[in-house]
């Protein structure tokens, strides 16, 4: 029960986030969904009674809950966003197509993959949308950092597919994308600066220098 | 135990590379212990091949580095061109620091990143754990996204910045597939390991559906970091953006690297699915991209693009190669893998040189190449043919390879696009390249020689491109053979 309700969260965040206008909402749904994450590996760690996945979730919960937004917000204001986040799709638009994946990725689940048991199927449903979603903020929002914040909404969606599908991945590969991801996000992070700095922009829809 | 030398080497040499000091000068005489340590590799990735063709046996390290004959062709080629970048560099470097577009202390954030990008490569083929190979390939891009944006010019981080994203998508799609892999073996196979050594033993009773689910996310995956069309659009930009070494370091070995990636995947799919499904589509994909990227070679006005649409084309040919199957194929692929990248860094060693004098990437703006700078003019001519795979240069004998086996084996439709395509990219190239190398040069341009390192690298290459083709020695033809029986599964 507990469980499902945290799934329908994660879900829910990533609905929240499309419709989000504002760089400072979006980082919040980011944090917020990172943090029901965080609630689903400690169920699912509290039931194995599992040291490493006592520490997974720790470790989620420093880099995902905490760092990783943290200085998200911190490049925002250094640069000075304004807050308008670049849709290239309308609130409502985005909403009707992230639905309509969400209802791609059950037809998936469902149809083609017919995994055993309700958690899983579910489980693994909300991580194939939340993917998509992430695709799609990628897609639809034109300032650079909206484009880390959906790379990251699709990293959640695997963290959530490797945990609930397959019990979690090995220790250490888990640990290895943990860090790879705080990689990731700081030499994005680096990048934002840059672009802002040559640019005076980072509007990733007027990076047209290379063409062909 | 050649493994820990090689992977140690790189990581020795970056942290030399960042010890502190700035003096004029440094540069260069790193540059000569840099290339010396990559030689090195090189020899060890030898010895490395030379002992497990001897012994038969994989060797494998607590279950976590593993090397067989697969790994070791890919090893090889990794270290015999990161040591000829690694010779190109002294030259390249020392010229833009004596220019002042590049400071000292810029010239060593280069090293630095060289070797963490060699060091990265190099991972992947030698770890056995396929969520590690994962990490191995992220890490390829993020060290290389600063080596292509390094110049911080608008287009270069403009360049970096596609680069990352674009591949970062793709890779989490692969790591989708590769947790769909890890389900099915874990709930089918019964084993809880990402070792691809495992999950192999077991392919048998895996779940044939999810692992068609899984092997198309990890081809799309992957196949973004291999330049596979619709995927390699980050491609053109990055290559064109990279310093010159980079450049032929990206195209030639980075590309197969995710191929590398591709190629375990498949044979564990191949065993449980029969070689048909993967493949299809390792044929679609690579006829896709031989064709569309030929068809950019014919347009491209820019020499440091058209090289990268050739990459795309080439990977292409390869891609093809292994979707034909059967050993010919299949050996004619890694083959075509070691002497696209021999050919390629001589064209990008030869274009940048180009680019750097004449100011430009235009190719109208750049004429006259073979007078203004002989050497390197002659070695860009050369290069034309030795990447279009005329004969007697090696490229010749592995397309031919793959063509035949595709006829052979009755592709007819197939395999004669392949020729198609092949005879479109060839006459682009040699029409675009040689309206650049004759003609007259600009009025009071001043005769270039090449510095003795860019010398030196480029006469290894040309002894490659020949003497592969030709006389290739006996342990380089038993390893491909070998390689290609372990792809097919025998």
């Amino acid at each position: 029960m507990a469980v499902g309700l945290i799934l329908f969260g994660i879900l829910m965040m990533a609905f929240a986030m499309v419709a989000a206008k504002r760089m400072s909402a979006l980082i919040f749904g980011f944090r917020a969904q990172s943090f029901f994450l965080f609630l689903l590996t400690f169920i699912l760690a509290f039931r194995e009674n599992s040291t490493q996945l006592y520490f997974v979730t720790t470790m989620l919960f420093a880099i995902k809950v905490v760092l990783v937004p943290n200085f998200l917000c911190r490049v925002a204001r250094r640069i000075k966003v304004n807050e308008d986040l670049g849709l290239s799709a309308n609130p409502t638009v985005s909403i009707f197509a992230a639905v309509l994946l969400s209802y791609m990725a059950y037809l998936f689940t469902g149809k083609i993959l017919s995994l055993p048991g309700e958690f899983e199927n579910s489980a693994f449903f909300v991580s194939l949308s939340v993917t998509m979603i992430g695709i799609f903020l990628m897609m639809a929002r034109m300032k650079a950092l909206a484009q880390i914040i959906g790379l990251l909404v699709m990293e959640n969606g695997m963290f959530l597919a490797a945990a609930s599908v397959s019990g979690g991945m090995p220790f250490i590969v888990e640990i290895a994308i943990f860090f790879d991801i705080l990689l990731v996000v700081i030499i994005l992070g680096v990048f934002v600066f840059k672009i802002n700095k040559l640019f005076t922009h980072i509007d990733v829809d007027k990076l047209t220098e290379l063409k062909g | 135990m050649e493994i820990f030398p090689i992977l140690l080497i790189p990581l020795v040499l970056a942290g030399i590379a960042v010890l502190p000091g700035v003096k004029a000068g440094r540069s260069r005489k790193f540059g000569v212990l840099n290339a010396a340590g990559h030689f090195a590799n090189a020899a060890l990735a030898v010895t490395l091949a030379l002992g497990l063709l001897k012994s038969g046996e994989p060797v494998s390290f607590l279950g976590f580095f593993y090397a067989d004959i697969l790994s070791a062709f890919f090893i090889l080629t990794i270290s015999v061109i990161n040591s000829i970048s690694a010779l190109y560099s002294i030259g390249y470097i020392s010229a833009d620091v004596k220019d002042g577009v590049m400071s000292e202390r810029k010239a060593k954030a280069y090293y630095a990143l060289f070797n963490l990008f060699a060091l990265s490569m190099l991972c992947v083929p030698l770890v056995s754990n396929l969520g590690m190979v994962w990490v191995a390939i992220e890490m390829t891009t993020l060290v290389s996204a600063f080596l292509v944006g390094f110049y911080n010019r608008k287009e270069s981080i403009e360049a970096a910045w596609k680069y990352i994203i674009i591949c970062s998508v793709g890779i989490t799609l692969a790591l989708l597939g590769t947790i769909l892999f890890y389900y099915t073996a874990s709930r089918d196979g019964g084993i809880s390991s990402l070792n691809w050594t495992d999950m192999a033993a077991v392919a048998g009773s895996l779940n044939p559906s999810i692992l068609k689910v899984a092997f198309l996310f990890i081809l799309v995956g992957y196949g973004t970091k291999a330049g596979f069309v619709p995927m390699h659009t980050w491609l053109p930009d990055a290559h064109s953006q990279a310093l010159a070494p980079i450049s032929a370091m990206l195209s030639g070995v980075l590309l197969p690297t995710a191929i590398y990636a591709i190629i375990r995947f498949a044979t564990i799919t191949n065993v449980c699915i029969g070689t048909g499904y993967t493949g299809n589509l390792f044929m679609l994909f690579g006829l896709v991209s031989l064709g569309v990227g030929a068809g950019f070679v014919l347009v491209q006005r820019d020499i440091k693009r058209l090289l990268a649409y050739s990459s795309v084309e080439n990977i292409g040919i390869i891609a093809a190669g292994l979707g034909f199957g059967g050993t010919v194929a299949i050996y004619g692929a890694l083959f075509h893998i070691f002497n696209h990248a021999a050919a390629k860094s001589l064209m990008f060693f030869a274009a940048g040189r180009a680019v750097k004098k004449y100011g430009s990437h235009n190719i109208r703006e750049i004429r006259g190449i073979i007078s203004a700078m002989p050497f390197a003019g002659t070695m860009l001519i050369i290069g034309v043919f030795a990447l279009t795979g005329s004969p007697p240069f090696s490229a010749f004998f592995s397309e031919i390879m793959i063509l035949l086996a595709g006829f052979k084996m009755g592709l007819w439709p197939q395999a004669a696009l392949l020729l198609l395509f092949m005879a479109v990219a060839f006459s682009a190239i040699v029409l675009n390249i040689s309206r650049s190398a004759f003609g007259g040069k600009p009025e009071g341009m001043p005769v270039e020689g090449e510095p003795l390192s860019g010398k030196f690298a480029f006469g290894i290459l040309i002894l490659l491109i020949c003497a592969m083709g030709l006389a290739a020695p006996g342990f380089f033809r038993d390893l491909l053979l070998a390689a290609s029986e372990i792809i097919r599964g025998a």
